[in-house]
This record gives C-alpha cells, sequence and structure tokens, in this order.
C-alpha cells in the first residue's frame, strides 16, 4: 500500500501559502512529518483527512483518489485532530459506542467487543463511566487514539499528538502508536524529534508549505555526520556567530550558551565535533 | 480599569456590522410601522383622530418594537456574548487571571453592552422621526415636534426594559457559562408577560396585571386607556400611579440582578460554571475486560457496514443522541415547566365574557395553549436549530465526526429529526397539561382525539417547516447568530411587515395554511382541510428544496467559504440529490400553481386598496341613480334549497314590489353580491336590462311600462351559489358542513346603495369624493322614510320553504307549517302570521331541540312557544337560556307591549362570528358566546352571559321589531340602547342589585375604552351613530342611571307609550328626538339636566372621596364625615374637556359589613341624593351602624374614568375627622 502525494499546493483565502507542491510517496509503518508550528503540516493532514479541499495536485491511496473519492477514504480512515475536543456530559464508553457506530460497526457484539478492547489498550477500561470531559490531556489522547483505530483502519492519521503531555503519558502515547501493525499506514505528524526517532521509520521535514526533507531518520542522520559542530559561547557572542556561522540550534548550559553548528567542515579549532542526531538534521533543514 | 475595558468593547462593537444592521433594522421597522399608522403605505385608508407623534403614539411604538421578541433576540445577541464569548473560546481562565478588577470586568462589559444596544434601539426613534418627515401625511395627523415624546417613552421604557432584559442574559449567563440560560430568562418574561395579559380577562385583575408585566407595556395601558384622542394627542406620560410603580419594581429588579451579579461574581469561581445538579460520584466498576494485546494487529476483527439501511440507524441513533442531549438538559426542563405554568395560569382566565368564563373545553384548552406556545415554540426552534447545527463545531469534535464515514446526508437529517422530536415532546407537555387542567376543572370530555388531530395533525406539520427553514438557515448562512436573526426576520419579522404592508397573497406569507376555520363543536374543523392540506404540501416542496440544499452545504471540515462548499456540493450533487431536489421542486410549483388557480383564478383576491379604488369609481358611476324612484318590497317568498355539504344553496321565489311614491316607477335598481349566479331576475310585465355591471354586482332594469302609485308587480328571482375551490384567506363561512347561517343581507336589495360608498374622510378626500357624514342628520326627513336596517322594504309578509340534507334541521322566520322529506332531503315549510322588517335568516343544522313553553300571567294569558336548537353537547345553559327568554317575555309584556309572536327559538351556529342577532320569532345565538358559558351560580357576581344575552336578544322583538328607527343618528338608541336596559332589568329582577355592579362596570370600561379608539366623532347618545361603544356599554350606564333618578314604574310608562305610538308605523320613522320627548315628559324639572347630560352631551365625572373619619356618638351611633372631590365636564367630539359647575343630585353612601351565611357582605347603612354643586364639599351624617366604606356615586352610575376613587374605606375608627379647615368647603350635615 502506498499513498502518493503529487504536486499538492493550497492557497488560503488570506493569501496564505498553506503547502506548496507537496511531493511525498508513503508506504506502511510509520511515516513522520515534522515541522514547526504553522509548516503546513496540519493542512496537509487535513487534506488526506477529507476535511479540506486541495487546490490542485493529487492524493492517491494505491488506486483510490482522495481528494475525490471521499466516501471511500473515510472508510479506511482513522484520524486524531490536533486540537479536538467531545461532547460534554458524555461518558468514554458512551462516547466510544458512538464512534463505533458512526465508523459503521452494525453488529453490537462485535461493536461492544471492539470498544473493550481499545478502551482497555489504551488503559481508558476503568475511567470508562467517567465523562470525556473530566479526563487529563492524557487520557483524551489515549481516548483519541482509541477512536482513530475503530473499525480497523488502513490509514491512520495522528496530528501532533503528544503536544502537552509529560514524559510519562508521552511514553504510554507512543507505546501505543507503536502497536499499530507494520501493514498500514501511519502518518504522525509533529513538532518533537524525539517522537519521530522513537517511532518512524521514514520521515519528512516540512516548512512553510513545502517538504524540505524526505527519508529514514538514520540515513538523513547519517548525511549529515561530520557536519554539525558544538562550541559554548557567551551569551554576547551570540549575535556574532549567528553572523558567521549557520547556527542551528542554541541551548543554554550552565549560564553559557552551547551552539550547533552547521559546516562541511570544521569552522575553527574552538568548534567540536558532535555526533549529529536527529535533531541536528531537523533544525539543520529548517533553518536553511 | 473600568474605563479601557468599557471603551475597548465599545470600539470592538461598533466595528461590527451586525451593531448597525441592528440599527437599520430597527429603523427601518420602526418606519414601517409608523407609516402604516399614518396611513402612508397605500393599504386601506382610515380616519383617526390621533396624531402619530405625541408621546401616547411614539410609546406605543417603542413598546410594539422593543418588548417583543424582536427586541428580545437582538439584545441576546448583544448582551449574552458580552461574557459568553469568553467561555465560548476559552479566554476565561486566561482573562480572569489578569490584574483587572472585577468591577471593571463587569461593568465594563456589561455598560459598553447597554449603551450598543440603546444605540441599536435608537434605531426605533429614528425611524420614527424621519418618517414624520415624509410628505404625504395628512396634516392633522402630525402634531407638534417634541423631543420630549421622544424622550419619555425612551426613558420610561426602552432604558429599564434594556436594562432588566440585559441583566438577566447577562447574569444566567455568567452564572451559568451557558447561552441557552439566557434564552430561558427570556422565555420567562415572556411567559409573564403573557400569564398578566391573559389576567385582563376580569377587569377586577386589571392593576395586578398592570403592575407585574415586566415591559410596562400593560401599565401604560392602564393609565392612558381612557385618554380621549384630544388627551392622546396632548398629554405626556404620566410617571406616576401604577405606571410609576411598575417602572420601579422591573427597574429595580433589573439592577437587582445586576448587583447580585456584580456581588456573587468571582474570577476563580468561574472557571467551573455553577452546577444546579451536583453530579454524584459514580463509582468507577472494576471489572475486567480483555487483557491488552500487544499488537493492533491482534484486536477483535470488526465488519463496518456502509448499507444505505444502516446509514438510516445511525441517522435513528444520532437523532435520539441529539435528542436526549437537549431534552435532559436542566434548561428544556425549566423552559417546560415554565410552559406547563403559564398554560395552567393562563386557562384559569378561559374564554372570559364579563369576567365569567367557559368550561374548559378542548378546543379552548388548544387555542389558548396554541396561542401561548406559537412565538415561545418559534424561538426554541430557533435556538435549537443553532445549537444542533452547532454542536459538533462548538464541542470541537467536528473534525472526528467529519472524517467518521457517515453517508452525506445522515448527520444533517438526524438533527432535523431530533429538532422535530422535541416538537413532538412539547405538543405531547401542551396535551398532557390541557387534559390534566380540564380534569382538574371537573370536566371530563376530554376529547383525544382532537387534541390528536389539532396537535400531531395541523400544528405539527407547521411546526415541521419552521424546523426545516431554521435548520436551513442556520446551514446556509453558517453563522450561528446571524442565522438566529435571519430565523428570526423571517418567522416573525416578515409576516409582521407583510401585514402592515397588506401584502396578503398567502403563497408568499412561509408556513402559511390558506383559509382557516377554527375548531367548532358544530362543524368540526370544516371544510378547510383540503386547502390546509395544498398550501402544506406547497410548503413542503419549499422546505424539501431548502433542506436538500442545506444538506449539500452543510460544512463538514474545514472548508468555511461559500465558494468552497459549492464546489464541496457540487460533488455531492449526485443523481439522487437532484432527483430529491426536481422533485421538491415540482411539489412546490405544482402545489403553487393550483394555490394560485384557486385563489387568483377561480376566486379573485383583491387587496383593500383595489377594494377601495373600485368603491370610489362605484360611487363616481352611479351615485346619479340614487334618487331614482324606487318601489318597495312588501312581500317576500322562497324556495331555499341548502347544500350544506356542496357548502352551496339554490334559491328561488319573488318579491312583490309596490310604488309606495306619488310618482310612476319606470326602472328598478338591483344589487347583488358578486359571487352569487344570477340565474333569474324576471319582471311581472317584463322588463329589459339597461345596466349589467357583474364586477360591481349592480343591474338596472327599465320596466317595459311605468309601475303607477299604488301598483304592485312581482320580481322572480333565481340565484345559485356554490364555492369554486378555495379563496386566499376567507373560508366563507355562511354555508357550512353543519351549522349554516345567512341572512337576507346577501339577497337581492333596490337602489343605488350608499353603504358602499367610501365611509373615511381621509379615503373620500383621497378620491375626489365629497364629505360624507357616518349618518344622515337626525332630523332628516329623507333619510328617515328608511328604517335604519333596511332602505328598500317597509313591513313585509314572509313565507317560504327551506331544504336541507336529510340529517338536518332547517329554520326560518315564521311558523312550521309543514315538515315533509322527498328525494332524500328535508323540507319546512315557514310562514309568517304578521309583517315583520326585510330582514330574515336562513339556518340548517343537526340539531337538538328543547321544547317549553311560557304563559302570560297578564289578562290574556297569552301562551308562546319556546324552543332551544342547539348541538349535541351543549345542553350547559339552555335552561338558562329558557329561563331568560320567560323572564323577559314576563318583563316585556307587562311593561312595554305584548309579544307580536306565538314562538321563540333560539339556534345555535357555530363560533365563526361571536354574536346573537334576533329575526323575527328567531334568534340566531352564536356557539361561541354563551352555550359552553360556565356560570357559578354559587358567586353573586358572577355575570350569567347566557341569560343576559338571552334577554338583549328578546327585547329586540320589541326594540327593532316593533319600534324602530329612521336611518338617522341615534336610531340605535331606540333598538340597542333600549334591549341593553330591558335585559338590564330582566337581570336586575332575576340576580338582584349587587350582581348588576359587576356588569356596569365592564359596560364603562368598554365605554371608556371605546371613546379612546374613536377615529371619527364621538356623539352624544342621542346621536350615536351606530357606535357600539356608545349604544351598548355607554347607553347601559345612562339608562341605568336614569332609572335610578326618575324611578323605574315612571320610566317603563314613558317606554310604553312610546312603543303604543311609533309600533309597526310606515315613514317616516321615529327618530330620537322624539323618543327623547318621552322621558322629558316624566321627569320632574329639578332633573331635567340629567337628560341634556346624559343624552344630549356628552358629560363626564370625576367623583372622589378625599377624606373620611367617623366617630361614635354618645347616643350609640356613627357620626360620619366625607369630604368629596366632583369635577363635571362636558367633551367635545374628540374629547376636549371643558369643566362646568356641578349642580347636581348625586348619591352619597355609607356601607357597613354583615355577616351572611358565614359570608361578609357589604350593606348599605346609607344611601340618598345629595345636591351637589361645589367641587369640594364637606358632608357630615349619623348612621346606626359602625360603617366601613363611604362614597360619592359609589355604585358608578354616572360616567367616571377613576371610579374606583368613588369609594373609600374608613383607616381605623373612631378618630375625630383629621381637619376640615378648608374654607371653601361647605359643611351639610343630615340625618340625626
Amino acid at each position: 500500500m502506498q499513498l502518493k502525494i503529487t504536486d499538492l499546493s493550497k492557497t488560503y483565502s488570506n493569501g496564505l501559502k498553506a503547502l506548496n507542491n507537496i511531493n511525498l510517496e508513503i508506504n506502511s509503518g510509520m511515516f513522520g512529518l515534522l515541522g514547526p508550528n504553522g509548516a503546513g503540516k496540519s493542512s496537509l493532514m487535513r487534506t488526506i483527512s477529507t476535511l479540506q479541499e486541495a487546490d490542485s495536485g493529487s492524493i492517491m491511496l494505491d488506486d483510490l483518489n482522495m481528494l475525490t473519492q471521499k466516501d471511500e477514504v473515510r472508510k479506511i480512515l482513522g484520524y486524531l485532530p490536533q486540537d479536538f475536543g467531545f461532547y460534554p456530559k458524555v461518558s468514554a464508553w458512551d462516547m466510544i459506542n458512538h464512534f463505533a457506530i458512526l465508523k459503521g460497526i452494525a453488529d453490537a457484539k462485535e461493536r461492544k467487543e471492539i470498544c473493550e478492547a481499545l478502551l482497555n489498550q489504551t488503559n481508558l477500561w476503568e475511567a470508562r463511566k467517567r465523562n470525556i470531559g473530566d479526563y487529563s490531556g492524557g487520557m483524551r489522547q489515549r481516548f483519541g487514539i482509541a477512536q482513530a483505530l475503530l473499525g480497523n483502519p488502513k490509514l491512520v492519521i495522528v496530528d501532533e499528538p503528544t503536544a502537552g503531555l509529560d514524559p510519562m503519558e508521552r511514553n504510554r502515547f507512543h507505546n501505543l502508536l507503536s502497536e499499530i501493525g507494520e501493514n498500514i499506514i501511519v502518518i504522525l505528524s509533529t513538532h518533537i524529534v524525539e517522537d519521530v526517532r522513537n517511532l518512524c521509520s521514514n520521515m519528512a521535514i516540512m516548512n512553510q508549505g513545502q517538504v524540505l526533507l524526505y527519508g529514514k531518520p538514520a540515513q538523513t542522520i547519517d548525511d549529515m555526520k561530520g557536519m554539525i559542530w558544538s562550541k559554548l559561547i557567551d551569551k554576547e557572542q551570540l549575535e556574532e556567530h549567528r553572523k558567521n556561522f549557520r547556527v542551528i540550534s542554541t541551548k543554554v548550559v550552565e549560564g553559557k550558551i552551547q551552539i550547533h553548528v552547521y559546516h562541511t567542515s570544521q569552522p575553527d579549532s574552538s568548534f567540536a565535533a558532535v555526533t549529529a542526531d536527529l535533531e541536528d538534521v531537523y533544525f539543520a533543514t529548517i533553518t536553511k | 480599569m473600568f474605563k479601557q475595558i468599557f471603551l475597548f468593547e465599545l470600539k470592538l462593537w461598533f466595528k461590527k456590522p451586525a451593531t448597525y444592521i441592528f440599527f437599520l433594522v430597527f429603523f427601518l421597522f420602526s418606519m414601517l410601522l409608523t407609516s402604516a399608522i399614518a396611513g402612508i403605505l397605500g393599504g386601506a385608508t382610515s380616519d383617526s383622530n390621533t396624531t402619530i407623534n405625541s408621546a401616547n403614539a411614539i410609546a406605543g411604538i417603542l413598546n410594539g418594537l422593543n418588548t417583543d421578541l424582536i427586541g428580545a433576540i437582538i439584545l441576546i445577541t448583544i448582551m449574552a456574548p458580552a461574557v459568553y464569548k469568553d467561555f465560548q473560546y476559552n479566554m476565561h481562565p486566561l482573562i480572569f487571571t489578569k490584574p483587572i478588577t472585577k468591577f471593571g470586568y463587569m461593568f465594563g462589559r456589561f455598560s459598553a453592552a447597554f449603551l450598543v444596544a440603546l444605540f441599536v434601539l435608537t434605531g426605533t426613534v429614528f425611524g420614527h422621526m424621519i418618517t414624520c418627515a415624509l410628505p404625504g401625511i395628512e396634516a392633522e395627523r402630525l402634531g407638534a415636534f417634541s423631543i420630549m415624546n421622544y424622550l419619555e417613552p425612551f426613558l420610561y421604557f426602552v432604558v429599564p426594559n434594556t436594562l432588566l432584559v440585559g441583566a438577566i442574559f447577562f447574569s444566567f449567563v455568567i452564572f451559568s457559562r451557558n447561552m441557552i440560560a439566557g434564552y430561558v430568562g427570556c422565555v420567562a418574561l415572556i411567559l409573564i408577560k403573557g400569564i398578566t395579559t391573559s389576567l385582563l380577562g376580569d377587569l377586577d385583575n386589571k392593576t395586578v396585571a398592570a403592575l407585574f408585566e415586566p415591559f410596562g407595556e400593560l401599565a401604560f395601558n392602564d393609565v392612558t386607556e381612557y385618554w380621549s384622542p384630544a388627551e392622546q394627542n396632548s398629554l405626556s406620560i404620566p410617571l406616576s400611579g401604577v405606571l410609576l410603580f411598575n417602572r420601579l419594581l422591573w427597574l429595580g429588579i433589573g439592577v437587582g440582578i445586576t448587583f447580585y451579579t456584580y456581588y456573587r461574581f468571582k474570577f476563580s469561581q468561574f472557571n467551573e460554571p455553577v452546577s444546579f445538579f451536583k453530579r454524584k460520584n459514580k463509582k468507577e466498576m472494576l471489572s475486567i475486560a480483555s487483557v491488552p494485546v500487544h499488537s493492533l494487529a491482534d484486536m477483535p476483527k470488526v465488519k463496518q457496514v456502509f448499507s444505505a439501511s444502516y446509514s438510516w440507524t445511525q441517522v435513528w441513533f444520532l437523532a435520539k443522541f441529539e435528542f436526549n442531549k437537549i431534552v435532559k438538559s436542566i434548561f428544556f426542563l425549566i423552559v417546560v415547566a415554565l410552559s406547563i405554568l403559564t398554560l395552567a395560569a393562563v386557562t384559569t382566565q378561559l374564554g372570559l365574557i364579563y369576567g365569567t368564563s367557559t368550561y374548559p373545553v378542548t378546543y379552548q384548552i388548544l387555542q389558548i395553549g396554541g396561542a401561548t406556545f406559537q412565538f415561545f415554540m418559534i424561538i426554541l426552534i430557533v435556538f435549537y436549530s443553532g445549537i444542533m447545527v452547532w454542536r459538533e463545531r462548538d464541542a470541537k469534535v467536528d473534525e472526528l465526526v467529519g472524517t467518521a464515514p457517515l453517508a452525506p446526508w445522515v448527520l444533517f437529517l438526524s438533527k432535523f429529526i431530533a429538532l422535530v422530536l422535541i416538537q413532538v415532546v412539547l405538543l405531547f407537555v401542551i396535551m398532557i397539561t390541557g387534559m390534566v387542567i380540564q380534569m382538574y376543572n371537573d370536566y371530563y370530555n376530554v376529547e383525544l382525539m382532537q387534541y390528536l388531530k389539532e396537535l400531531f395533525g395541523f400544528k405539527l406539520i407547521g411546526l415541521v417547516l419552521i424546523c426545516s427553514l431554521s435548520m436551513a438557515i442556520q446551514v446556509i448562512i453558517n453563522n450561528k447568530y446571524v442565522g438566529y436573526f435571519v430565523a428570526v426576520l423571517i418567522l416573525i419579522l416578515l409576516p409582521v411587515a407583510f401585514n402592515l404592508l397588506e401584502w396578503n397573497n398567502q403563497l408568499a406569507q412561509f408556513n402559511s395554511s390558506g383559509p382557516r376555520l377554527p375548531y367548532s363543536d358544530m362543524n368540526g374543523y370544516g371544510h378547510t382541510i383540503f386547502s390546509f392540506m395544498i398550501f402544506k404540501t406547497y410548503w413542503v416542496g419549499f422546505c424539501g428544496i431548502l433542506l436538500v440544499i442545506s444538506n449539500l452545504l452543510w460544512v463538514r471540515g474545514k472548508e468555511k467559504g461559500f465558494k468552497a462548499r459549492l464546489k464541496i456540493a457540487k460533488t455531492l450533487f449526485n443523481a439522487k440529490a437532484k432527483m430529491g431536489l426536481a422533485a421538491f421542486i415540482l411539489i412546490f410549483l405544482s402545489a403553487g400553481s393550483f394555490i394560485y388557480y384557486n385563489t387568483n383564478v377561480l376566486n379573485k383576491n383583491v387587496s383593500s386598496k383595489k377594494q377601495e379604488e373600485s368603491q370610489a369609481e362605484f360611487e363616481k358611476k352611479y351615485k346619479h341613480l340614487s334618487k331614482t324612484q324606487q318601489p318597495r318590497i312588501v312581500a317576500a317568498n322562497w324556495n331555499v334549497d341548502i347544500f350544506p355539504y356542496e357548502r352551496g344553496a339554490k334559491l328561488k321565489g319573488y318579491y312583490i314590489l309596490k310604488n309606495k311614491s306619488n310618482r310612476n316607477v319606470d326602472s328598478v335598481i338591483l344589487n347583488m353580491l358578486q359571487d352569487v349566479d344570477i340565474k333569474e331576475f324576471k319582471f311581472e310585465r317584463g322588463a329589459t336590462r339597461v345596466i349589467d355591471d357583474k364586477e360591481n354586482g349592480f343591474y338596472v332594469y327599465k320596466l317595459s311600462s311605468a309601475l303607477k302609485p299604488g301598483d304592485s308587480i312581482k320580481l322572480d328571482i333565481g340565484l345559485e351559489y356554490f364555492p369554486k375551490g378555495f379563496k386566499n384567506s376567507d373560508p366563507g363561512t355562511a354555508i357550512v358542513y353543519n351549522g349554516t347561517f345567512f341572512n337576507s343581507m346577501i339577497l337581492p336589495s333596490l337602489g343605488y346603495n350608499d353603504q358602499v360608498e367610501l365611509s373615511e374622510e381621509a379615503a373620500r378626500k383621497k378620491y375626489g369624493l365629497g364629505k360624507k357624514e357616518r349618518m344622515a342628520n337626525v332630523k332628516d326627513s329623507l333619510a328617515r322614510m328608511n328604517t335604519y336596517i333596511s332602505s328598500d322594504a317597509d313591513w313585509i309578509n314572509f313565507e317560504c320553504v327551506v331544504s336541507t340534507s336529510a340529517d338536518q334541521i332547517a329554520i326560518a322566520p315564521g311558523y312550521l307549517q309543514k315538515e315533509w322529506e322527498q328525494d332524500g332531503r328535508k323540507y319546512f315549510h315557514y310562514k309568517m302570521d304578521c309583517k315583520i322588517l326585510n330582514f330574515y335568516s336562513f339556518l340548517s343544522a343537526d340539531y337538538q331541540v328543547k321544547k317549553d313553553k311560557w304563559k302570560s300571567s297578564l289578562p290574556d294569558g297569552k301562551e308562546v312557544a319556546i324552543e332551544i336548537y342547539y348541538q349535541k353537547g351543549h345542553e350547559y345553559n339552555i335552561d338558562r337560556m329558557i329561563k331568560g327568554i320567560k323572564r323577559s317575555l314576563d318583563y316585556y309584556t307587562k311593561n312595554f307591549s305584548p309579544y307580536q309572536h306565538r314562538q321563540v327559538r333560539i339556534l345555535e351556529f357555530p363560533r365563526y362570528a361571536t354574536f346573537a342577532q334576533s329575526f323575527p320569532n328567531t334568534i340566531p345565538f352564536s356557539e361561541g358566546i354563551g352555550f359552553i358559558a360556565k356560570v357559578d351560580d354559587t358567586d353573586p357576581e358572577s355575570i350569567d352571559y347566557p341569560f343576559y344575552v338571552t334577554a338583549h336578544e328578546v327585547a329586540h322583538q320589541w326594540w327593532a321589531h316593533q319600534v324602530i328607527g329612521g336611518n338617522v343618528q341615534g336610531s340605535t338608541l331606540m333598538a340597542e340602547t333600549m334591549s341593553q336596559y330591558s335585559a338590564l332589568m330582566v337581570m336586575e329582577k332575576e340576580f338582584g342589585k349587587q350582581a348588576m355592579k359587576k356588569f356596569l362596570k365592564y359596560e364603562m370600561n368598554q365605554y371608556l375604552q371605546g371613546r379612546a379608539r374613536e377615529g371619527k366623532k364621538e356623539r352624544p347618545l342621542m346621536l350615536v351613530e351606530n357606535q357600539q361603544y356608545i349604544h351598548y356599554n355607554k347607553g347601559s350606564i345612562v339608562m341605568y342611571a336614569l332609572k335610578d333618578y326618575i324611578g323605574e314604574d315612571s320610566l317603563n310608562a314613558a317606554l310604553a307609550k312610546y312603543v303604543k305610538a311609533v309600533a309597526y308605523q310606515e315613514p317616516p320613522y321615529t327618530n330620537s328626538i322624539e323618543f327623547i320627548n318621552y322621558l322629558k315628559a316624566v321627569t320632574p324639572d329639578s332633573l331635567k339636566y340629567i337628560i341634556t347630560d346624559m343624552f344630549e352631551t356628552i358629560t363626564l365625572y370625576e367623583n372622589k372621596v378625599s377624606k373620611c373619619s367617623y366617630s361614635k356618638t354618645k347616643e350609640g351611633k356613627y357620626l360620619v364625615k366625607i369630604s368629596i372631590d366632583t369635577k363635571k365636564m362636558k367633551a367635545d367630539s374628540i374629547g376636549k374637556l371643558k369643566d362646568v359647575m356641578p349642580n347636581d343630585w348625586i348619591d352619597i353612601g355609607v356601607f357597613g359589613t354583615k355577616e351572611i351565611n358565614g359570608k361578609k357582605t357589604e350593606t348599605e347603612l346609607y344611601l340618598a341624593k345629595r345636591k351637589i354643586d361645589k367641587n369640594k364639599m364637606d358632608i357630615e351624617l349619623i348612621v346606626d351602624e359602625e360603617p366601613v366604606k363611604c362614597g360619592i356615586d359609589p355604585y358608578n352610575k354616572l360616567i367616571d374614568r377613576t371610579p374606583d376613587n368613588n369609594t373609600k374605606a374608613f383607616k381605623g375608627g373612631g378618630k375625630e375627622s383629621t381637619g376640615s379647615g378648608n374654607g371653601e368647603n361647605v359643611t351639610i350635615t343630615i340625618g340625626g
């Protein structure tokens, strides 16, 4: 199964170019879409999820035209939007059952089984009678993934699922995502590099509506080998360094500032070589 | 802090186009309303004595526009979001933690919204001002411009009402964080208004109702309702009395709510809303389901179904979900509880006539329930449709639901069904409440089928249509508040605007029902069901189109732009959608053209303006024929075949026409209704038709040989009437399935009929016609050649055969000669044995008959047969009517003259009209005014109006059918006023003096209200121009007082003399001058002034007890001191008053109480007429028992606009009068 996005573009009525000629090929497995806020990730996600129209281009899932055959797309789609809520004063159990019916799970027994299984899987079984409105952020996200997984979706899209979660919840969430089978396509959009590193076999980095980088995380790190240099400087020196080098990230360490610089060779002796990680790849890509 | 927030909010509002749109709406609507009142809209023209820019008129317009829903809804959209927006956008944690003061936040927001609301409402003021400057308004309709005329109503009503409504929305929303709370507040106010208004049915509740009505409208009415036109034009609004209290009360409530909110409001608390029900801690059941799996691939496999049939399951599931969300909310329960309470409250005032209610028959309950709930259900639909359409987006679950594999119509349809289900629930609530109310009132004839038919048949269709429209608006407009606004505009404002503009074509009025008949126990829903269904089909087609379109435009996803939505809609517009749309368009067009064919082709739909034009044209064209000498009808003989189920009739018969003049008659003018087919007009000796104007129903025949003085001629007439299809709005009630009633007014009449002429002065001017008095001068000898009810006959012989369907009885005046059946029809032959007026009627219905007999106690021992023809089930008051007939015959034969007939018949007819009418020996009597009256015999004050109406109609057998005045001013004095007097006397004999008090109070009220609304000239009683408030209501009071002054016996002696002199007279007919002369003859000189005051002029009094006290004398008696104020005034025709010095004999009374049968009852301790010849007088008198109350004119025999202050209760007792040291006061001591 392959999701193929070709020349996808979208401009909002206020003139903002949300998607600028996107081309991507996404195969089964977990795909990470990395980018800063406002990069166009959500626009892309929504377009794939039938919630938004594209101005031009196409999205094909094998032979399925995702831009025109929306009804068909929805039958195989599991979607967890970035910003969502639930009906007030509805319990988790009623809500999941509600979604199960919306997803067309007609058989009452099957419905009960899958709902039970999903609540169990997401560790919400014991809290199933509580109103979702009273759930913590992590529980809500887990519930969100539970509903997205209803009805054996072939394409699962999760948009910034870990934003705002504490490390524990994030771990739990990662575990959950990692359980999703290898034979379906999972697109995970995030601005947290760690999520992608932990979970994804393929990734793309987006900024300002464009895909800047596309590949396997390990491969991209490999490509960056020997090009990232680190240095501890004083605050006052930062401006000067920015002028002279391509500073891709800064971090405060014990009152001083540690900068990472992208350079094909060691800029000077004050810089120390660092082993590039995905974060460096990310920053290097979006600061291009 | 306050300043910043206030200014910030204000700026925000004034940047929004909505603010100006609202302003514009008020502005335009005010212009429309004012233009309509000013008569420049081009509709019907009517006369008025009032200016359109007096404080009184402006208050009326401002109140009309602001206190209704329109105002409330716009206020919601301004006031409620003032705080709600923080919750809606989840801003409250941010804002409430900012270093702002509570005062600054609350009052900043509130004052800004309040100010904006006031700005929007000034639209009415400016709209009015601009309209007054428009050309075309008659000069006399415009008073001098005065800014105070605008300021007063604005300050007294608009400002406090806005504050009240605003405070309620503001605080309800702030406490509940839910917009619906604001709506509930609004509903509550409107229901309170409904309840208080319904209380007005009983005059005793007037003050209470005025005090508690939230918007001050009733209070305003209470202080101004008796203002004469002159006063309405000149007086400013008095902020005193009940109006002041009302305004203070509700302003207090408004301010109170605001400050309560202020003190209770805490930023911290409002992170969580106030919860009405503390949520119980649900025990979490720890049960083990399945063990978590390691890969989701191991999850249980499920089958997904995407079939159409499962889509329906989903629709039903979602509809239930949506339905539960609404009906299980606390607010819905509050609203339902409120409406049950309202219905219960309103039905206590069921169909009050003279303060007496009716039995709670099902149609009454349904009618009141329907009216009470009408507006309220519309608001609910409008609001809930917004809530439903926006539910997913408001809960941010829209993206989840949007990506679910639902068929594109499932969500929209489910919401629509849920909205309809809610209406079903509300209708069910009305039904159950109605039934409980019926049983609570010991009324067990609960007609379940009628409930079901009315509520779930007729009512529900309309509600479903409103649901569709309002859902469609929400979807298409795609902005909740703008959607509300547009929905209200279409559902509430547009009908009002159409009405003002007199655009009456029902094809253009959303949810119209075509011609409608109210439910009648006699005729059920009658013949309008078919047209009703057609009209509803038409609207179903319309709404279907809307539903299909809005389903296509349903927002699923994040595309908000209309263009993008249109693009998506195109992809959804598949064959099925196309077929659906085509089907609805077909239904819409075919039903529409069928309606058009019926209402505009088969029948004419004439606007009132067109009507006026043709009237003017008629007059211009034929006025010259008005002097053409005509013969008189001297006999009428009819064969009338009534076909109730075809709603038609065939009439064949003849008139005998006699030339009573001393000139030859060579041509005859005939008038006939346009709807009726003329089969034959055949003159005995031949005639040629020279004018054949079917348009105007005007025909002139030239006789082959002139009719010589004294000669007679026979005119054969053949007529046929069968309705063609249905009309735009007139259901036609003359011939119906059960309860046919029509009178001779619709039969051919002779001569140029000046009744057709335009009567409104303004209209006549517009069409260039000369002035026309409403009635000919009392002394006009030419006009006196006709009676005031017929211009082509004097006294006639009458005979007829009436036939009807086999299950009905047909009736006409006269005595039954023969009754037979032939060809499945029933025939009745009636013949009158004496001369009657040219005024008779035909009735047919499936009647029950109750018979009785009256035997005169006079020497002649005459017997009169009594027959009551009534609808089965309406037995309640038959005996009261029979008693009424007997007592009337007793009194009238004894005091006036013998009864000319051998029979009195009362015949019930459907409540399409609510009157009774007296024909010779025949009294048609509406089912709506007495047959279902619930008279409380245990309450001496309860007015037995079936008895009263009967007595009045029987009296007409004398006063109209024996004595009839000429066609001039004052003639209804001898018909209507005298029938009122006669009935009053019969009632007084039967029920006692005390019972008259309440009756006369109603009469006084009606008279005073009537003169306030006079558009032409108020006339003295003697010159009454068929003005009901004068000849009925003032007549009652005047004649009752006259009887009191000169004594019943001498008054009746004068009346008997008069009857003897003028009964059955030939032209010229009597007039009120002759009549008054008989009264004068029996009035002592000292009282002659009352004839002048009561009959010849308009006289008003302002009598009042200003102070009173009493003390015990040595002899154990009581010395009473009363200070009285008397003002006597003469009014001109528009109510300009002139003070005159009193020199009158007026009742002074002192009252005590006695226990009679365990009930405290008022007793007269002293009552006598005293000469009052000063404006202020002190009176001392001695009574035997302890006094409780005293008064001047305590029984309100004189016309007085504040009758309540005529009496005053003593405060405490035994104290000396508190100084009567007023120098000009004169003290009279009476008794000893």
